[in-house]
């Protein structure tokens, strides 16, 4: 028995008129695209233009030119708006982007210089303004950046989560007043958090310069961005699996830590990492109150610390060569620690998100 | 028929949501614990800080906000911060002129023209841009930005000198507000953008797609469908980012040349004020007395920032209707 083959029928020629397109058309953006960028680069080559000036008063110009013929040749009058649009939102996000790529390249090709085991071990004692690369590192300030930040979480997260839950899973009246003031408080400026601290624990003598003055002081920064992503994360959570539990009888507080909290496990976690990327790099709190020390200290209730960014603050204006490349060594150190952090918390995200598009089976 | 009904009404009963169990109690007592902490911890920094600037507040009176000297080592120290003030504003305003058409652009490019793929790298390299650390921006602002920012002030200057918020001494252009507006619209771009495209998202498609279909092209949906319904939530993240940028330290220490004198006006000279910064250059040499000033300022920084940063949340819930609960 042969199969049959049902033949299919031919597709009208006036189909989908959008899908077609005018090769004229296809032409006319590839020259649109290309032309001014290469006129403005040949001309610059020729007569030997900085590139500023050659971006802005040559490139530019002839762009906006090619847009709006483009725009008015395809469109009419309506299709200059669309080409300005196009062509304002490229330059502004191609700027946002280069300054980011030159941050981070600048980062990485400086700071490679200083980096080998030792300077990822030693502590910073008989380092002075002249000494070799070979010599010291930020051992001590990794050592205590460990210490002072996971002091300061430990303190935060329990404090942030439970302000999560007051804001998803009660019913306070002034639910809208502390989110308000928790946006707000994701503004504090750092410096004045230091001040606090310094005013609150050392003034009144309650402890000198100490690390886990640093971690009070990392407290209010870092509480907001924990708490923010921790109610945003415990909000996804379908309010029917907080019905269900309830209804089957558990109480409220069951209802959360057995149903809730895993629900949101991945949301919850990204919270804690953010968190901890949002303090990590903060410097002004702790030059106020851990102060900076060049000796190796596990002792988080007395003395001095060092941490990665106040070894950077100390290094960054000194004018010799070795100075700046363990201020930029430093600098790669925190900026792999942040990138550690982040990467983390995408990866939970991504899995949650994975997870929620599947069971809606979208 | 006087005929006496032995039906009683109940009495009405009392629907009651609190928490009957004590472990519930416990539970919710401890989280509006935690939630009235962090009213507590805003009082306690303005306690703390109004109860150390006394002394400096008393001595100086209205003069320490509007006045311009600052002379630790006088016989009478003098503490006054208006150039800090005026730099501090001079320089966040720079900074969100600088960053909201950088936001605007890259939200739009995000939710609008970028493919899936492209856009969710792009979010991943704002994000990343968010997490930078303020020091390590102050280097790289220190060390590698400003010598091209100065390049760039130096071509402004030739080009509209005459203009007087573009003037010149001729001493130089480093370290002027021009480049610490820089470096703060940097670190708020990633404010601003991430509350615009949050709010772009939310944006009814049915209604961008009705304006498509009345033949509206790209430039007249954003014009005239995105931006008057976004316009709230895009002001409340400028607010935002303005008080980020008014809060602003280290990165801007390395950049900006404090001086006490009142600039408020000329970006591209060499004569800047933050409060922040001011109190980080001068908090490790300073006396009781000069101690009590910058807490002073920083009362004063506070206070700004608390207002404008409650006004930018309450702008923003209120231009996302949708997540009242």
């Amino acid at each position: 028995m042969t199969n049959y083959v049902p033949e299919a029928l031919p597709r009208p020629a006036n189909a989908a008129p959008w899908a077609k397109v005018d090769p004229k058309n296809t032409l006319r953006i590839a020259l649109a695209s290309i032309l001014p960028a290469a006129t403005a680069g040949l001309l610059a080559i020729a007569f030997g233009w900085q590139f500023e000036f050659t971006l802005l008063a040559v490139f530019l110009p002839l762009q906006l030119v090619a847009g709006l013929w483009l725009g008015t040749v395809t469109a009419g009058k309506r299709g200059r708006g669309d080409a300005l649009l196009v062509i304002f939102t490229v330059f502004f996000s191609a700027l946002v982007l280069v300054l980011l790529m030159s941050v981070l390249w600048s980062v990485v090709s400086n700071g490679a210089a200083a980096m080998s085991w030792q300077f990822f071990t030693q502590n910073n004692v008989y380092v002075s303004a002249n000494t070799s690369l070979e010599y010291g590192g930020v051992g001590h300030s990794i050592l205590g950046t460990v210490l002072i930040v996971g002091l300061a979480t430990v303190v935060t997260v329990p404090l942030g989560i439970l302000i999560a839950v007051y804001l998803t899973e009660t019913r306070g009246k002034t639910r809208g007043l502390i989110r308000t003031l928790i946006q707000a408080m994701s503004g504090l400026p750092s410096v004045v958090s230091g001040l606090f601290v310094y005013a609150a624990f050392i003034v009144t003598g309650i402890t000198q310069y100490a690390g886990w003055a640093g971690s009070l002081a990392l407290l209010p920064l870092m509480l907001p961005t924990v708490s923010r992503i921790a109610e945003e994360s415990l909000r996804l959570v379908p309010a029917d699996l907080r019905s269900a539990a309830v209804g089957l009888g558990a109480p409220n507080y069951r209802a959360f830590l057995q149903v809730v909290m895993p629900a949101a496990k991945s949301g919850l976690v990204t919270a804690i990492l953010l968190g901890i990327a949002r303090i990590i790099g903060e410097t002004a709190p702790l030059v106020l109150t851990t102060f900076a020390a060049a000796t190796t200290s596990v002792n988080i209730f007395n003395g001095p610390m060092s941490t990665l960014p106040t070894y950077l603050y100390g290094f960054i204006s000194d004018p010799s060569i070795q100075s700046a490349q363990r201020a930029w060594g430093a600098a790669l150190v925190m900026l792999i620690l942040v990138g550690v952090l982040f990467t983390a918390a995408r990866v939970m995200t991504r899995s949650r998100v994975g997870k929620k598009t599947k069971k809606n089976g979208k | 028929m006087s005929q006496q009904s032995n039906l009683k009404i109940p009495e009405r009963r009392k629907l009651n949501t609190a928490p009957t169990s004590l472990g519930d109690k416990i539970f919710f007592r401890v989280a509006s614990g935690a939630a009235n902490f962090s009213i507590v911890l805003v009082g306690l920094i303005l306690v703390f800080l109004l109860w150390q600037s006394l002394p400096a507040l008393q001595g100086q009176g209205i003069d320490f906000i509007f006045g311009s000297n600052w002379d630790a080592a006088a016989e009478t120290p003098v503490f006054q911060i208006g150039p800090m003030l005026w730099g501090s504003f001079l320089i966040s305003f720079l900074g969100v002129i600088l960053a909201v058409p950088m936001a605007i652009a890259i939200a739009y490019f995000i939710e609008f023209m970028a493919s899936k793929a492209v856009g969710r790298v792009a979010t991943t390299l704002i994000d990343l841009l968010a997490a930078l650390p303020s020091v390590v921006l102050g280097l790289w602002g220190f060390a590698v930005f400003t010598p091209v920012a100065a390049g760039w002030a130096e071509s402004l200057n030739k080009a509209f000198g005459w203009f007087p918020l573009f003037a010149s001494d001729g001493a130089g252009f480093l370290a002027s507000p021009f480049i610490a507006g820089w470096i703060v619209a940097i670190m708020i771009v990633p404010i601003i953008a991430s509350i615009s495209r949050e709010i772009f998202s939310q944006i009814d498609r049915d209604l961008i797609n009705a304006a498509k279909g009345l033949g509206g092209g790209s430039y007249t949906i954003f014009k005239k469908v995105i931006l008057p319904t976004a316009s709230g939530g895009v002001v409340g993240g400028v607010l935002l980012g303005l008080g980020r940028a008014l809060g602003e330290t280290v990165a801007i220490f390395y950049v900006l040349n404090l001086v006490f004198e009142i600039n408020w006006y000329e970006i591209l000279q060499q004569r800047g004020g933050s409060i922040a910064s001011n109190i980080l250059a001068r908090f490790g040499e300073a006396g009781p007395a000069e101690i009590s000033a910058l807490m002073a300022s920083g009362l004063v920084l506070f206070v700004m920032t608390l207002i404008i940063n409650s006004i930018a949340a309450w702008v923003v819930a209120k231009a996302q209707p949708w997540r009242k609960n």
